[in-house]
């Protein structure tokens, strides 16, 4: 039994609690913060609103490195078959131009 | 920003903070320096619970520690520790109406209540680095799509909670058991897509300190962290760690599911970004790092003087052996402070006798006890995962 042989040393870090009171678990709820349509101006913007933005923030792509127009593709092909994204067919090619434009018109400031 | 409310607000959270002109919001913007940019990052909204963050992505949640948390101890608090949700969750618990159900291949599948998971067993407690597999993906050069983080996707945190392996028992592994599957209550918005559910060998389910967790740091599991339990894996990378556990299941054969079977997965043997089809492995085991924290890149430091630099170190999935700090042809033992535990932060110190050396590039290197050393050069991936090449820094001396 090597894998437990190598857990010894693990046991060190565990400490009974014996004498802690039970665990009472409470409701609980929070309120998450408002996402803003935070998404420049640029060709194919609307086609990102009404395809993208559903499922996750627009930081999602805004933040990406920038990647081709091909890589793009392969991203919205991703959604669409993996994640089932309800991404209209007609909307790619704007949604394409829209990320080639924004990673272009927004480079990062030089180092 | 056509909202004044959350203009307001986003002005707000960014009073006391060194102000960075960020691109559309009034807010403290971080720099995480990621090469070729985009490299700002928001520190807002503020999110319930959490104190300053590097907002990555509002929704799902994906919120990073500036690495200025890391200065000091080794516990994180609570409120600086990553979020990262792969699907929306649910933002209320009703504890009375919360169930675990434990399934699979066992000789009674059970639905337990969270006072049956309290009494499944001793309550134990363990201090454990908690790390995103995509830590410091954001760093990779050449760079990959993924989320982009730097290298504030960890923290450590004492867990407290039962074994899974004493929860496993109130249904009774059976025959044949080959892996363990955990669900959480994040699921997709889409029909059709794959859930995010995770599973470990069964040899490692049973260990003495994987843990159904409901403590952290001696607090209720925050909801953003996964309440009221959530797995923890020491040694693992997070991507095992589910949170809002609901079901438990017990597998006889491969895990076939996406997550494990597709996603998560690291190339076999190194590989190219020109490389395609290449064999993989499932990202498991953290391997060691280290990172100074008393300084930062580009900081000034005293010319002539005795340079004292500090940090943070984890050995991952086997204890943490040695630390070095390295610059350009030379190597300086550090010193290590007390040992909380194998799967913990461990700080280091060093102190060099006179900054006047090159201090272009300088990085803490760490050892575990298995031999392992982090390397000098990336061991670069398409998903970039296991980041763990050495961080180096560049000191000026004036």
């Amino acid at each position: 039994m090597r894998a437990v042989a190598a857990l010894a040393p693990a046991l060190l870090a565990l400490a009974a609690c014996d004498s802690a009171p039970q665990v009472a678990f409470a409701d609980a709820s929070i309120t998450l913060p408002d996402d803003p349509l935070d998404l420049p101006d640029g060709p194919g913007r609307q086609a990102v609103i009404e395809n993208c933005i559903a499922c996750h923030s627009p930081s999602t792509m805004l933040q990406q490195p920038k990647v081709s127009r091909e890589k793009w593709q392969s991203i919205i092909d991703k959604m669409r078959t993996l994640y089932k994204a309800p991404i209209d067919e007609a909307a790619v090619p704007a949604i394409l131009d829209y990320m080639v434009h924004v990673q272009t018109a927004n480079p990062p400031p030089a180092p | 920003m056509t909202d004044p409310r959350l203009t307001r607000r986003t002005l707000i959270a960014g009073v006391g903070g060194a102000a960075l002109a960020g691109p559309a919001l009034g807010q403290r913007m971080i720099d995480l320096a990621l090469p070729g940019g985009p490299s700002l990052r928001p520190t807002g909204p503020a999110f319930p619970g959490k104190g300053e963050m590097i907002v990555q992505r509002i929704r799902p949640p994906l919120l990073e520690a500036p690495m200025a948390v890391f200065r000091e101890g080794i516990i994180t608090p609570n409120d600086r520790h990553f979020v990262r949700w792969n699907w929306d969750m649910p933002t209320s618990i009703k504890a009375a109406d919360y169930r675990v159900a434990v399934g699979g291949a066992v000789t009674k599948p059970v639905s337990l209540t969270l006072d049956d998971i309290a009494a499944a067993g001793e309550t134990v407690s363990v201090v454990a680095v908690n790390q995103c597999a995509g830590n410091g993906r954001g760093l990779s050069q050449p760079r990959v799509t993924g989320t982009q983080w730097g290298n504030g996707a960890m923290a450590c945190a004492r867990w407290t909670g039962v074994r899974l392996r004493d929860v496993l028992a109130r249904a009774g592994v059976a025959e044949g058991a080959r892996r363990v599957r955990f669900a959480g209550l994040d699921v997709p918005l889409t029909e059709g897509a794959p859930q995010f559910i995770k599973s470990v060998p069964i040899d490692i389910a049973l260990r003495d300190d994987v843990l159904v967790a409901w403590g952290m740091n001696d607090e209720p599991l925050p909801i953003l962290h996964g309440y009221p339990l959530r797995i923890v894996v020491p040694g693992w990378f997070s991507t095992y760690w589910v949170k809002m556990l609901a079901t438990i299941e017990v597998l006889t054969g491969e895990d076939e599911s996406y997550y494990v079977a597709q996603s998560y997965r690291l190339p076999a043997q190194p590989v190219t970004p020109a490389d395609k089809d290449f064999p993989t492995i499932p990202v498991t085991t953290m391997p060691p790092r280290a990172f100074i924290t008393s300084h930062a890149d580009g900081d000034m430091v005293a010319k002539g003087e005795p340079l004292v630099l500090e940090g943070i170190a984890f050995g991952g999935n086997a204890p943490l052996s040695r630390v070095d700090l390295v610059g350009r042809g030379w190597e300086v033992p550090c010193t290590l402070g007390p040992d909380e535990g194998r799967y913990a932060f461990r700080r280091w110190t060093a102190t060099l006798p006179n900054a006047s050396i090159d201090l272009t590039g300088i990085g803490a290197r760490a050892a575990d006890a298995e031999g392992a050393v982090q390397p000098e050069t990336l061991a670069w991936n398409p998903s970039g995962y296991a980041r763990n090449v050495i961080e180096r820094i560049t000191l000026r001396a004036q």
